[in-house]
């Protein structure tokens, strides 16, 4: 089950958090996201050491937390796409496969005339058509 | 669980420190401390002096050259731990007890309490009592007791220190031994080691049987860890084998693991280098070993879960620690984060924190700053549900660590680093950009959630703790940076902690962090006097040349320099002047702020501010004035104000708020403060380059009689007097008057020389300089002729809009020289001059309004008389400057000149129509200047000037004015009318008149100059009526006719009667002509040119009804003598007679007439005659001369 998405600005500034959880953990998200951005700064700091290729856009799990697993996405222009998700055990390619649906779905709000980069996005569509992403991905995964 | 483990835990020999005999006072327990802890590493090369065992080492491989001992001093002891057994590094091994000999006399008894004490530390084996600085007397007692007292005796720390050292090897080597005793009794008798694992166990008989093995093993393991205590890596192994096969064997996981961890370290210290990776992969691997070991076991009893999980903990944190590095981050963060999950399964908080706390480091140190922030907020949550004072500091100082990772930091923590790179010089030179770092902070300040939740926390520990300053600072960052998520009643609840806060704190402390109000730069108001400062050139003794705007324009183009340089404006301020500055304050929140006190704060030290105190309500943005007065020469820096607010003295920089204002326009920053106030969007005002010159002069000015404006009618003339007073302190020594503005020719007259004399003014002194006005002409299109009501109401606001003339003062004083030391990089170095600018305030109504002027011609002819004319007198040449005396007879009548000759033909008057829509009456009079003034006159005005008869003209009456022109007729007709000014007449007689035009208007400026039109009205108010356009117009056309005298004059009068007719008659008859009767009669030419003029000439006479009454078929008159035809030749300015007789047969009124037609005429009576081509005869025609004649009867 995804918990959060996440968008991390080129500043390392949030973007965008949507939780799909129930409770009120809006600080232990953020706080989620806020560290894993250790992990994406080094990445993306030292791209060799962490061996990952040069067009890969996809950052792998990022940390293990006690119930949740962080996984990362770094667009070339280092916006940062974070997924926590629940689930113990979730496949490397049912994740991209997530995040590249998640870009799409960022390009299509931010190529909203009236949205200024470096701002929040507040666009509604983009919630909704997150939420659809979630909910396929955790219908596949539940299958 | 232990803090700080790593690798090396299970070699380091733990030394309980006790203070012991008596009190020590703090700072020198701290010194004796601090002395003792330098020495924890005693090399086993140092210590063999003092190692005096005889018998067998069991430590066979001691690395006697290399190896050294660790210890670890642990101040104030603890209490023996339960798991000491398996882990004997756990021990207290040696008790050292510090004794300050001056608190305590006897030191038999701190002996006596020293060994007491030890007895607490059943495990320590060695005892030592360190006393220090005894007196003589107890040197000499302790030196013959045998006992563990130490004594230093006093000196100097170095040799103190040798000593502590030397006393440490002996307490290092006595350590050894007692290990060698501790082993060798091991191995041979055996020892019982438990943990708490086993305390419940029951010994069965199968149980004893495997207990007795276990026991070999964990006596193996124990040895082990002696001899790693003891530097012995390779006997250390060995032991550690044989334990570990033991423990395998009998399924003893708990020790097993203990075991593997001390054969893990033991091979560390063997290979010094532990880098090398086979090394490295083998420590790692056998420290999984070790944690699945320690899981195991705890699964197998799972009721002892909490107190094995420890170990497992510790032993991930020392894998954790070893493998801390930025290439195996993966592998550490998956160890730190699954021993972070295990703290749920810690009962102890106090484990818990160790744990957070070590997971945090490590986190830090392996650079990933957000995660050791968040498990240092763990930490902080951890100390906060201990409630007591110390737990509170310590949540206070760890949250604060986490600040900088959250980007909330306190000003006065990370300035310390950053503030000699960025001090003042950036302050200055980059007012409009942002620093790089500054927008990544702006961004990061994004995370709002987290950075309100930890800086409640903060304020939350401080108050806890005590610490009122950071409570303070944590509730201004809270409420500066995150007013608009705060509802109001919390803003009012941060505010009321601020100044709880405040009220624990002494007054006029000053905090690093500022709270409310938002202060922007608004402008700098530039004072006229100190704008008004010019630079002096001191080569250019007109410096104030060039330096006044010249043109209409306020700004023009070449006096504002390249663009380039456009961004930075020069600010001058004077040494001594008051100056202000507005800044705009905002408070966006919802409580009155009361600042106490707000001033500019300046670096550079040489400025006085004055402190005001303002009253923000709720939501509102205020513009104020911060004043004060520059103290010395020099650039003034002023990077923010200073703000006492809250009971805190805090700095406030506009490049903060800048960068605030910069962050909303771009979205990154909540709010901008000023706009949800109400307050406009302003762009951003940079701190200009502000310098400080010495102490000017300053004039101030000031109209005698008030400084309103005066209302003059147009053309009046007024005198205004004008008060100058120098207010500065610095004498004024040059000074220079010029006219700028406006209008500048209405001032006729400025009695500079009253200034200049006055020079120099000195500090008080004041001088009055009188300015004469004359007021301008309204423009027509202004005024609407048509509605004479209106026209009062529109020149009154014609007098608003800046017409008048500006009286522009530049003055200096002395121009010494500035030590230039105080002026860095300045290129003048003599104080500058000032400028001082003085409107005339003139509100100028409507006054007599000139209709129109016109030319009228007047005739009257001439009567025939005897004595007619008188003999002109200039006729022996003279130049055309001596006028002639006309005749006498007539200059009586003032303006009216009768020219004998011509009567008053063609008698030339201007005729000007004068109106009055004002509403006063107007008196005029016109006074024609006369060139000379040689002749008295009898007009009430001064000598030279004629005056007309004054004309009164009532209110919105008109009125004609006519002005006789004849007094401007030249007596002669000449070259040099034309030539006055121009050299290029002359030889060449065609030019005349191709020079027309500018000699026509020079002379007619030159008539029009000497007719003055001047008014008075009421008693106060006289002008002069601008009326020289008009003017000009109407003489146009005809001014030669006025001016130059027609080329010849004829005039005629009777011939004297003869003597012998009876002298009644002649009386009676004296100037009448009769019928029947011949009449002798002359005609009087008169040659008006410096040419000879050759002539015909021709004289006629005509009856009243006009026909020629001399020739024709009805002639009525009879003749002798010539008539016509006469040829004649009159020389230059001569005059010469014709005589001829007149017989008239009918009596009336007859009128003689002389023409002539001019041969060989000049150029200049071409001229003269208009005529257009050269070979058109010249025709003169005289005024006709009445004759009356009688008849006889």
């Amino acid at each position: 089950m995804i918990v959060c998405v996440a968008v991390i600005g080129q500043q390392n500034n949030p973007l965008f958090l949507q939780s799909f959880t129930q409770e009120d953990d809006d600080l232990k998200l953020h706080h989620i996201v806020h560290c894993s951005l250790d992990v994406i700064d080094e990445r993306v700091n030292n791209p060799k050491r962490s061996g990952i290729a040069v067009n890969e856009a996809f950052l792998g799990l990022l940390y293990p937390t006690e119930s949740y697993k962080v996984y990362g996405y770094l667009t070339n222009t280092k916006v940062k796409f974070i997924l926590i998700t629940a689930d113990p055990e979730v496949r490397d390619a049912d994740a991209r496969n997530f995040f590249r649906k998640f870009h799409v779905a960022y390009v299509d709000a931010v190529s909203n005339p009236f949205h200024v980069p470096g701002k929040k996005i507040t666009s509604t569509s983009f919630s909704r058509k997150l939420r659809s992403i979630v909910d396929n991905l955790g219908s596949i995964t539940t299958v | 669980m232990e803090p700080d483990v790593s690798m090396e835990t299970c070699r380091i020999i733990r030394i309980a420190v006790l203070p012991t005999g008596g009190e020590i006072p703090a700072d020198i327990l701290r010194h004796y401390i601090s002395m003792l802890s330098q020495f924890n590493t005693v090399d086993l090369s140092s210590i063999s002096s003092f190692y005096v065992e005889h018998q067998k080492s069991p430590f066979a491989h001691q690395p006697w050259d290399s190896g050294s001992l660790l210890f670890k001093f642990v101040i104030g002891g603890e209490s023996a731990s339960a798991w000491e057994d398996f882990q004997s590094n756990r021990k207290i091994l040696a008790v050292v007890g510090i004794c300050h000999c001056p608190s305590c006399p006897d030191l038999g008894e701190v002996a006596n309490d020293f060994a007491k004490e030890c007895t607490d530390y059943k495990s320590s084996l060695v005892h030592r009592c360190f006393a220090f600085s005894p007196s003589d007397a107890q040197l000499e007692a302790g030196g013959n007791k045998e006992n563990d007292l130490v004594l230093f005796p006093p000196s100097d720390r170095r040799s103190q220190e040798l000593h502590m050292q030397t006393m440490l090897q002996d307490l290092a080597a006595s350590l050894l031994m007692e290990f060698e005793k501790y082993v060798l009794r091991a191995e041979s008798v055996g020892t019982i080691l438990k943990t708490p694992l086993d305390s419940q166990a029951g010994f069965g008989s199968e149980e004893m049987i495997k207990a007795k093995k276990k026991r070999l093993g964990r006596a193996q393991k124990t040895i082990g860890d002696y001899c790693l205590l003891a530097a012995s890596p390779l006997d250390a192994n060995a032991h550690y084998t044989t334990g570990i096969e033991l423990a395998r064997l009998t399924g003893d996981v708990f020790w097993h693991a203990g075991a593997l961890e001390g054969s893990a370290c033991a091979l560390l210290i063997d290979r010094e280098d532990n880098r090398d990776p086979v090394i490295e992969e083998e420590v790692k691997y056998r420290y999984y070993n070790v944690i699945q070991l320690y899981r195991r076991s705890s699964v197998s009893d799972s009721a002892q879960r909490a107190s094995t999980v420890r170990f497992e903990l510790e032993a991930a944190l020392k894998l954790a620690r070893y493998l801390c590095r930025h290439e195996l981050a993966k592998e550490v963060v998956e160890l730190l984060m699954g021993a972070a999950d295990c703290a749920k399964s810690l009962i102890d908080a106090n484990d818990r924190l160790i744990l957070f706390i070590e997971v945090a480091r490590l986190f830090g140190t392996l650079g990933y700053q957000r995660k050791a922030a968040f498990f240092s907020r763990q930490v902080a949550q951890l100390y906060l549900q201990q409630d007591n004072t110390c737990a509170s500091i310590s949540a206070m100082k760890v949250l604060s660590m986490t600040a900088k990772a959250y980007h909330i930091e306190s000003k006065g923590s990370s300035y310390k680093s950053s503030a000699c790179s960025n001090e003042s010089g950036s302050s200055h030179a980059e007012g409009g950009k942002l620093h790089p770092s500054s927008i990544v902070s702006l961004y990061e300040s994004q995370w709002s959630t987290l950075q309100m939740v930890v800086l409640r926390e903060i304020l939350l520990s401080s108050v806890r703790a005590g610490d009122p300053l950071a409570a303070w600072s944590a509730a201004a960052r809270l409420l500066r940076s995150y007013y608009p998520l705060i509802t109001p009643v919390g803003q009012s609840g941060l505010a009321s902690s601020l100044s709880n806060s405040a009220e624990r704190l002494p007054s006029g402390i000053r905090c690093a962090d500022s709270a409310l109000p938002f202060i922007r730069l608004h402008s700098f108001p530039v004072h006229p006097s100190q704008a008004d400062i010019i630079k002096r050139n001191p080569n250019n003794e007109g410096w104030w040349m060039g330096s006044a705007p010249s043109g209409p324009f306020i700004y023009t183009p070449f006096s504002k320099g390249s663009p380039n340089d456009s961004t930075k404006h020069e600010i001058t301020w004077i040494v001594g002047e008051p100056i202000d500055v507005l800044v705009e304050l905002a408070n966006p929140c919802g409580f009155d702020l009361i600042v106490d006190s707000i001033y500019l704060s300046v670096q550079s030290g040489n400025f006085d501010p004055f402190p005001v105190s303002v009253n923000l309500p709720p939501n509102s943005a205020k513009v104020i004035s911060l004043s004060g007065v520059p103290t010395k020469v020099g650039p003034v820096i002023i990077p923010g104000c200073t703000v006492h607010c809250f009971g805190v003295i805090t700095e406030h920089l506009f490049k903060e708020v800048d960068n605030i204002l910069h962050g909303a326009a771009q979205g990154l920053v909540l709010s901008d403060p000023f706009r949800c106030c109400g307050s406009g969007k302003l762009k951003t005002v940079s701190v200009p380059n502000i310098s400080v010159v010495p102490p000017l002069p300053l004039l101030v000015s000031h109209v005698v009689g008030g400084d309103g404006a005066a209302v003059l009618y147009e053309g009046e003339i007024h005198n205004i007097r004008i008060s100058i007073g120098n207010a500065g302190s610095v004498p004024v020594e040059q000074a220079h008057i010029s006219l700028s503005g406006k209008n500048q020719d209405s001032v006729l007259s400025i009695a500079d020389e009253a200034l200049m004399s006055a020079l120099p003014l000195k500090p008080g002194a004041q001088v009055t300089l009188p300015v004469t006005l004359k007021a301008w002409k309204l423009s027509l299109v202004d005024v609407d002729p048509n509605s004479g009501k209106n026209a009062f109401t529109s020149s009154a606001r014609m007098s608003k809009d800046g017409s008048s003339p500006l009286l522009v003062f530049h003055y200096a004083g002395p121009s010494t020289y500035i030590a230039s030391t105080e002026i860095s990089g300045s290129s003048s170095s003599i104080p500058p001059g000032r400028r001082l600018i003085v409107p005339l305030h003139v509100c100028v109504q409507q006054g007599l309004r000139f209709v129109k002027a016109r030319l009228l011609s007047m005739d009257i002819p001439a009567r025939i008389s005897e004595n007619l004319p008188a003999p002109n007198k200039i006729l022996e040449g003279s130049s055309n400057k001596e006028i002639p005396t006309t005749p006498t007879h007539q200059t009586d009548n003032s303006l009216m000149k009768i020219d004998p000759y011509k009567g008053s033909w063609g008698l030339r008057l201007l005729e000007l129509e004068l109106s009055n829509p004002t509403d006063v009456a107007f008196e005029v009079n016109v006074y024609v200047h006369l060139d000379k003034p040689k002749k008295p006159c009898n007009t009430v005005d001064t000598d030279e000037d004629l005056c007309c008869s004054r004309t009164r003209i009532d209110r919105d009456y008109s009125s004609r004015v006519l002005i006789p022109l004849e007094h401007f007729k030249l007596p002669v007709i000449d070259d040099s009318f034309f030539s006055k000014d121009h050299k290029v007449a002359g030889d060449d007689g065609s030019s005349i008149l191709k020079q027309s035009k500018a000699e026509l208007t020079a002379s007619i400026n030159n008539l029009i100059s000497k007719i003055k039109v001047r008014w008075q009205s009421g008693r106060n108010s006289s002008g002069e009526l601008n009326i020289k356009d008009a003017f000009q117009s109407a003489l146009q056309s005809s001014v030669m006719d006025i001016l130059l005298p027609d080329p010849l004059t004829f005039g005629f009068r009777l011939k004297s009667r003869v003597e012998e007719e009876s002298s009644s008659k002649a009386r009676l008859t004296k100037g009448a002509v009769f019928a029947h009767e011949m009449t002798g009669m002359e005609a009087l030419i008169r040659n008006n040119t410096r040419e000879m003029i050759t002539m015909t000439l021709s004289i006629t006479c005509r009856d009243i009804a006009g026909d020629n009454c001399i020739e024709g078929k009805k002639s009525t008159v009879l003749w002798s003598g010539v008539l016509s035809g006469v040829a004649i030749e009159v020389p230059p300015l001569q005059e010469i007679t014709h005589s001829f007789s007149l017989y008239f047969l009918v009596p009336g009124e007859y009128t003689l007439l002389g023409a002539a037609v001019i041969d060989n005429a000049t150029d200049i009576l071409r001229a003269r005659a208009h005529t257009i081509s050269p070979d058109e005869p010249i025709f003169c025609r005289g005024s006709p001369f009445g004759v009356q004649v009688l008849g006889t009867a």
